[in-house]
């Protein structure tokens, strides 16, 4: 097992159409989850695991969040595939924002999904590194009991999951410790993607309040909430999450 | 063998039903449990005590870093060992330690330890900590995977701020400094240098490599912590590194009375406030403080003792539910009249091959008068009886001013 992961960065690949890139949160890679393999039906889709997550290596080189941008700048430059449509969710919502605000000319529309980043004094979000496993469970979901269904790309053992897990968070926690906040807000309004902002109203880590925050401060964005569903709405309403994206990204 | 007076500065007036309340003693301690003006008399009584374990032949006088917590209520030890610097004669002082990531900028520990050293005439160990979880991680707020980085940064910085004879430029990744010129430098070029931990390979490597002292500073005594400090010692033979006793820190508390049947009798209580009462859940293991090789070597140390210490045991006497000589036999606590403690601290310095103890000789809510007798025993009937321990290895971890003094004293009175 790797401290931290020590490889090249995997990506989860499949599909064809135009370039759907598709940013993970902070406690896994999904793997190749049901949402995903639905996006591939009409999308080239590339899933990178964050550098330091699973077994992707290149955490070492991440001094902050514009390292993160510059390291999905070659990601898509490499890709060759033109501007890509960008999904964030939850941390990879923050990094998606920044790599819009960064590097306009690489994301033709944007998506974020109760995304972290922003931080708002009376919605202040519970600290997820000490909760409990049923604490944090009864925080990301609409239902909890999607708690032990929720995807993940390590299919090993509950103890090694446990150590992958915690591997994780500690990646996370350069970026979202102690408060999930690295100045966001003042490049939101450099975005020029057009950009829909889903949230999964029963959201306990980050509040439904900050869905409308980013939208305020994105040139041209809209929200969107989904009902029945929590910090996870691509798992727990796969099929409104997905038709949502599709909505956007294909009009008409 | 050396002895170092050490207490954590306790807060001895929580409600008897804390424990039961369920809630943490670190991070998130309700601030209204504290009473300031007590805090002063508590803080008043450490430096007496202090003083006295100066007169009465400790060899260090140890203070540490904590924050906002009932546990330990020392923010600054700078401050304690500053109080401490002025008006002893004798000790090492033993701030073990600052810890370095939360210095900004670090240059401020180079001041305040070359502050300490001037004023204590050359008598400061500097000791350089992570900082709990509880301290560095939540209570300052650094993000636990940049902690270590911060630490060896700041590290750099000070031994270069004591050592360099001309100002100089430090472009650090977490601190850039124009100028750096401390005025004055330290006495002691450089102070003796102490790094606690609990058990990481990563510190047992720094230590090893720039031969400071190590210290293993657990409050659950000799089964908890044999395997990890076996380990240890295995690991500095594997790597070629000096196995002088006298690079070994071990802390232990000690009840020491006329009887062991007194022994009982004046800490009993005390003992169990003080384990009762440390609640460090769920600020004890955030991700990213220990890496995970750590982690698990930390485990498997911890499995290998359960013959001696079970998990429930370490339970129990984590609740104050242990009978006081339980806590004795497990090793939490060495306790009894000074034969008994005399012999009990050989063995235990023995097994684990320990130069440097650091005695805590008050606990929890002891009464005043209780701890100083404790203090006088110890410096009197039991110290002077362990002196041959390790006599035959030169100590290069404690100040050569303090063990002059000490060599002074011995000539004067030999041991009995």
């Amino acid at each position: 097992m790797n401290e931290r992961g020590q490889g090249e960065q995997r990506v989860w690949e499949g599909g064809k159409g135009a370039p759907l890139l598709y940013l993970h949160g902070f406690e896994q890679h999904p793997g190749g989850a049901g949402f995903l393999r639905l996006l591939a039906e009409n999308h080239a889709v590339r899933a990178p695991e964050f550098p330091g997550y699973g077994e992707s290596g290149g955490f070492e080189r991440l001094r902050d969040v514009t390292d993160v941008v510059l390291t999905y700048r070659r990601l898509i430059e490499d890709w060759g595939a033109g501007p890509v449509d960008l999904i964030g969710h939850c941390l990879g919502g923050m990094f998606a924002a920044e790599i819009a605000a960064f590097c306009p000319h690489l994301v033709r529309r944007l998506v974020l999904v109760n995304a972290y980043g922003l931080w708002l004094d009376a919605h202040p979000m519970p600290d997820p590194f000490v909760m409990t496993p049923d604490a944090l469970a009864k925080a990301k979901f609409h239902d909890p009991g999607w708690a032990a269904r929720e995807p993940n790309v390590f299919a090993g053992s509950p103890a090694d999951a446990a150590i992958v897990r915690t591997g994780n968070l500690a990646i996370a926690t350069k970026f979202m410790w102690p408060v999930a906040d690295r100045g966001l807000a003042r490049r939101l309004p450099f975005i020029h993607a057009p950009t829909l902002v889903l949230h999964g109203v029963s959201d306990g880590l980050v509040p439904l309040p900050h869905a409308a925050a980013f939208a305020r401060l994105i040139p041209d964005a809209r929200v969107q909430t989904i009902a029945g569903a929590g910090h996870l709405p691509m798992v727990e309403t796969e099929e409104k999450f997905v038709s949502a994206v599709e909505r956007f990204l294909t009009p008409g | 063998m050396k002895f170092h007076w050490f207490a954590e500065v306790t807060y001895p007036h929580l409600p008897p039903d804390f424990r039961a309340r369920n809630t943490a003693s670190w991070v998130t301690i309700p601030a209204h449990l504290a009473d300031p003006l007590k805090c002063g008399e508590m803080y008043r009584m450490f430096i007496r005590l202090m003083q006295q374990a100066d007169r009465d032949g400790f060899d260090g006088l140890a203070v540490n870093e904590h924050h906002q917590t009932s546990f330990a209520v020392t923010p600054s030890p700078n401050l304690l060992a500053a109080s401490l610097a002025g008006t002893t004669n004798n000790a090492a002082i033993l701030v073990i330690g600052d810890s370095l990531a939360l210095y900004n900028p670090p240059t401020r520990v180079a001041e305040e330890m070359a502050y300490l050293d001037c004023l204590s005439g050359g008598r400061l160990i500097a000791g350089f900590v992570f900082g709990t979880p509880m301290d560095s991680t939540f209570a300052y707020g650094f993000p636990p995977i940049e902690l270590r980085d911060r630490f060896h940064e700041a590290r750099d910085l000070i031994l270069k701020a004591w050592s360099e004879p001309e100002p100089f430029i430090f472009n650090g990744e977490y601190t850039k400094l124009r100028y750096v010129n401390i005025w004055p430098r330290p006495v002691q070029t450089p102070p003796p240098i102490w790094v606690p931990g609990s058990g990481s390979v990563e510190t047992w490597d720094l230590v090893i490599d720039n031969d400071y002292c190590y210290g293993h500073l657990s409050f659950s005594g000799l089964h908890s912590s044999k395997p990890m400090v076996d380990a240890y010692w295995e690991y500095v033979a594997k790597k070629g590194g000096s196995l002088n006793p006298h690079r070994m820190a071990f802390t232990q508390l000690i009840c020491c009375a006329d009887t062991d049947e007194a022994a009982e009798a004046l800490y009993g209580d005390a003992v169990r406030y003080f384990y009762r009462n440390n609640v460090q859940d769920p600020f004890l293991a955030p991700p990213g403080y220990t890496s995970l090789k750590s982690v698990q070597a930390i485990a498997a140390n911890r499995k290998k003792g359960e013959s001696k210490l079970s998990p429930e045991d370490r339970i129990r006497a984590s609740k104050g539910e242990m009978s006081f000589w339980e806590y004795d036999e497990k090793g939490y606590i060495v306790a009894g009249s000074p034969a008994r403690v005399r012999q009990r601290l050989r063995e235990l310095a023995i097994d684990l091959r320990i130069g440097q103890l650091i005695a805590c000789l008050h606990m929890g809510d002891l009464r005043e008068d209780i701890a100083a007798h404790n203090t006088h025993l110890v410096g009197t009937q039991v110290i002077p009886h362990l002196r041959d321990l390790w006599s035959e290895e030169a100590d290069h971890w404690t100040p050569q001013v303090c063990q002059k003094i000490l060599a002074d004293r011995l000539m004067l009175e030999p041991a009995q």
